[in-house]
C-alpha cells in the first residue's frame, strides 16, 4: 500500500526555484533513502512535503491530499519531520521539548506522559539529561531528541534530514538502528534524506537519487550499488 | 528609617509601572525578537478609554477589564495587520511601524479626548481625578515602622506580583506558555511540530498590549490625570527596565523595573542635593551602562550558547 504519493512536486524559495517536479512514493512501512549532494533539494523536498514553504503539485498522504494543507493540520495527519541540524528547541528542557511534540495531540497528558516514557526507554540518554536544557546536550544526543520530539506526535511516516550530519559514524549506525526497529516493531515509514550513502543504503528498502531538483535515479538498494556510475558519485568506491 | 521605607514602597510602586511595560516589551521580543515602540502608547489609549468607560459611569473594574480587553485587540490587530506582512523584511521594518503605530496613537488620543489633560480640574467646582484603581485618597495611609506608607503604592506593588506570578505558571505550567516558549526558542522547529506560529504571535502581542494596559491605568491613577506625554517617560523606563532584567527574561524586567523604581526614589530622596530632579533620570541610566558592561546580556538575560 503506498502512504505517501508525490506527483509534480515543485517548490523554491522566492524568485529561486529548487525542485523542478519530484515523483515519488513511500510504502507503508517502508524506509525510503533520498541521495543527493549539498543543493540537490533534499531539505527543500521535505519542507515542501511538511508544508512549511509554498509548493505545487499533488502530495497524497493515506488517501488524502496535503498538498494544500497547512504544517499543523500535516502533524495531526501523521507526517513528523526531524528537521535538519537537529532543531531542538535549545533553550527548553529536554522534557519541555517532548511536550512540544506531543503539541498537536489532543488525548490526556497522561496518555503523553506514557509516550515521554516510552521513547526515554528506546533512547536512555535523553531520560538522564531529561531536566537538563536541550542546548547544552551533545550532537548526538540532540539528534536523538529531535528524532523521539517528531516520534511524540504519533507519526506514521517519519521525515529525517541528515541525521548523520556532523555525527561520529558510530553514532549515525546507532541511530539508524533505532530507525529500523522502529520500522521493524512500530510499523513505521521513514523517508530518509541523506549525503552519507554507505550508512543509509543498508536500511532502505529502496533509493532514489535527486540531482538539481530532480530525480534522476531509483530503485532497490542492491539495483542502485550495482550501477557503477551511481556508486563512483554516491558510495565513493 | 521612616524615610528610606516611605522612598522604598514609593520607588517599588513607580517601579511596578516600568515592570508592567517591561514585561508587554520581553514578551513581545521573545516571539519575535523585535522591539515595539508603541508599547507605551497602546497602553495610553486603553488608560484614556477606562477614563471615559468611568465618565459613562462604568464601575472602575469592569473598566479596566474592558481596557485590558481593548488593549489585547489593539496589539494583536497591530501583529496581524502591520507588523506581519513588514515582518519579513526586516527587523527595522518592524521597528519602524511600530514608530507609526506610536504617532498614530498618540494623534487618535488628542483626537478623541483633546490635547488638555483630563479630568480637566476647572469644571465644576470639586477637584476630580483619573480613578484610581486602589484607595489613593490623601488619608489612605498605613503605618509601618512610623513610616505612612500609600496604600495604593503597596497595592500596585502586590498586583505586580501576582500578574508576574501568573504569567510565570501561564509560560511554564500552559501548553499556551510552551507554545510560546517554543516559538522564541526555535520558530522553525515549531511550525514542524505543529504549533501554529502565527496564532501564539498575535496572543503575544494581544497579552504584552493588556498588561501594559494595566500599567497605564495603575499609573494614571498615581499621577491622577491623563495626558497625550503621560506614557513616553514610562516606556523609557519600561525599556530600560527590559534591557536591564535581559530582553528575554520576563522576571528580569519585573526586577529591572523595580530596581530602576527604587533607584530613582532613592536618588531623587538622599543626593537630591547634589545630583538634582532633573539628573536622577541619568543615575539609573548610569546603574544600567555598568550593569551592562559587566553582564551585556542583562541580569537575567541568556546569553544565547548551543553546543554544536
Amino acid at each position: 500500500m503506498t502512504l505517501l504519493q508525490v506527483r509534480g512536486l515543485k517548490a523554491g524559495y522566492g524568485p529561486l526555484k529548487v525542485l523542478e517536479g519530484i515523483d515519488l512514493e513511500v510504502g507503508e512501512g517502508e524506509i525510503v533513502v533520498m541521495l543527493g549532494a549539498n543543493g540537490a533539494g533534499k531539505t527543500t523536498t521535505l519542507r515542501a512535503l511538511s508544508g512549511v514553504i509554498p509548493r505545487t503539485g499533488t502530495v497524497e498522504f493515506a488517501g488524502a491530499d496535503i498538498s494544500k494543507a497547512s504544517p499543523e493540520s500535516i502533524v495531526r495527519s501523521g507526517v513528523a519531520q526531524v528537521p535538519q541540524g537537529r532543531g531542538t528547541f535549545p533553550e527548553l528542557s529536554v522534557d519541555d521539548n517532548m511536550h512540544a511534540g506531543a503539541y498537536p495531540r489532543r488525548d490526556s497528558s497522561a496518555a503523553i506522559k506514557t509516550d515521554i516514557g516510552k521513547w526515554y526507554d528506546v533512547f536512555p540518554r535523553l531520560a538522564d539529561r531529561r531536566h537538563q536544557r536541550a542546548g547544552s546536550l551533545s550532537g548526538g544526543e540532540q539528534q536523538m531528541l529531535a528524532i523521539a520530539r517528531a516520534l511524540m506526535s504519533r507519526p506514521t511516516l517519519l521525515l529525517c534530514d541528515e541525521p548523520s550530519l556532523g555525527l561520529a559514524p558510530l553514532i549515525t549506525q546507532e541511530l539508524f538502528k533505532v530507525l529500523e526497529r522502529l520500522n521493524k516493531e512500530e510499523g513505521l515509514a521513514v523517508l530518509l534524506v541523506e549525503q552519507n550513502a554507505n550508512l543509509a543504503m543498508h536500511i532502505a528498502s529502496r533509493v532514489y537519487l535527486l540531482e538539481t531538483g530532480r530525480i534522476v535515479a531509483s530503485g532497490s538498494a542492491a539495483e542502485l550499488s550495482a550501477d557503477d556510475s551511481i556508486r563512483k558519485a554516491y558510495l565513493g568506491f | 528609617m521612616e524615610l528610606f521605607l516611605q522612598r522604598l514602597v514609593d520607588g517599588l510602586s513607580e517601579g511596578s509601572i516600568y515592570a508592567l511595560i517591561a514585561l508587554g516589551l520581553v514578551i513581545i521580543f521573545r516571539g519575535t525578537g523585535h522591539l515595539n515602540f508603541a508599547q507605551g502608547e497602546m497602553a495610553l489609549f486603553c488608560a484614556y478609554c477606562v477614563y471615559q468607560f468611568g465618565e459613562w459611569g462604568i464601575p472602575m473594574i469592569p473598566a479596566l477589564l474592558m481596557g485590558m480587553v481593548i488593549g489585547f485587540f489593539i496589539g494583536a490587530l497591530t501583529e496581524v495587520a502591520l507588523v506581519r506582512p513588514v515582518s519579513k523584511r526586516s527587523p527595522f521594518a518592524v521597528f519602524i511601524v511600530t514608530i507609526g503605530v506610536f504617532q498614530f496613537l498618540n494623534w487618535l488620543d488628542s483626537a478623541i479626548w483633546g490635547g488638555q489633560q483630563l479630568p480637566s480640574s476647572a469644571i465644576g467646582s470639586k477637584q476630580r481625578t483619573y480613578p484610581s484603581l486602589f484607595p489613593n485618597d490623601p488619608d489612605d495611609f498605613v503605618t509601618v515602622f512610623g513610616a505612612a506608607i500609600k496604600i495604593s503604592s503597596l497595592c500596585i506593588f502586590c498586583m505586580v506580583l501576582v500578574i508576574t506570578a501568573l504569567l510565570f505558571v501561564v509560560f511554564n505550567y500552559t501548553k499556551l506558555g510552551l507554545a510560546m516558549r517554543a516559538v522564541a526558542s526555535n520558530a522553525d522547529s515549531a511550525k514542524l511540530v505543529g504549533i501554529k506560529v502565527s496564532q501564539v504571535l498575535m496572543v503575544s502581542w494581544g497579552i504584552a498590549a493588556a498588561i501594559g494596559a494595566l500599567g497605564g491605568v495603575a499609573f494614571a491613577g498615581i499621577i491622577t490625570t491623563v495626558n497625550t506625554g503621560l506614557m513616553f517617560t514610562v516606556f523609557l523606563y519600561g525599556s530600560a527596565a527590559a534591557t536591564l532584567g535581559g530582553f528575554d527574561s520576563p522576571g528580569g524586567a519585573v526586577i529591572g523595573g523595580l530596581t530602576i523604581g527604587v533607584v530613582q526614589n532613592m536618588v531623587a530622596g538622599y543626593a537630591d542635593e547634589w545630583v538634582g530632579t532633573s539628573m536622577k533620570v541619568a543615575v539609573s541610566f548610569l546603574v544600567i551602562l555598568v550593569v551592562l558592561l559587566v553582564r551585556p546580556s542583562g541580569l537575567f538575560g541568556t546569553a544565547k550558547v548551543e553546543r554544536v
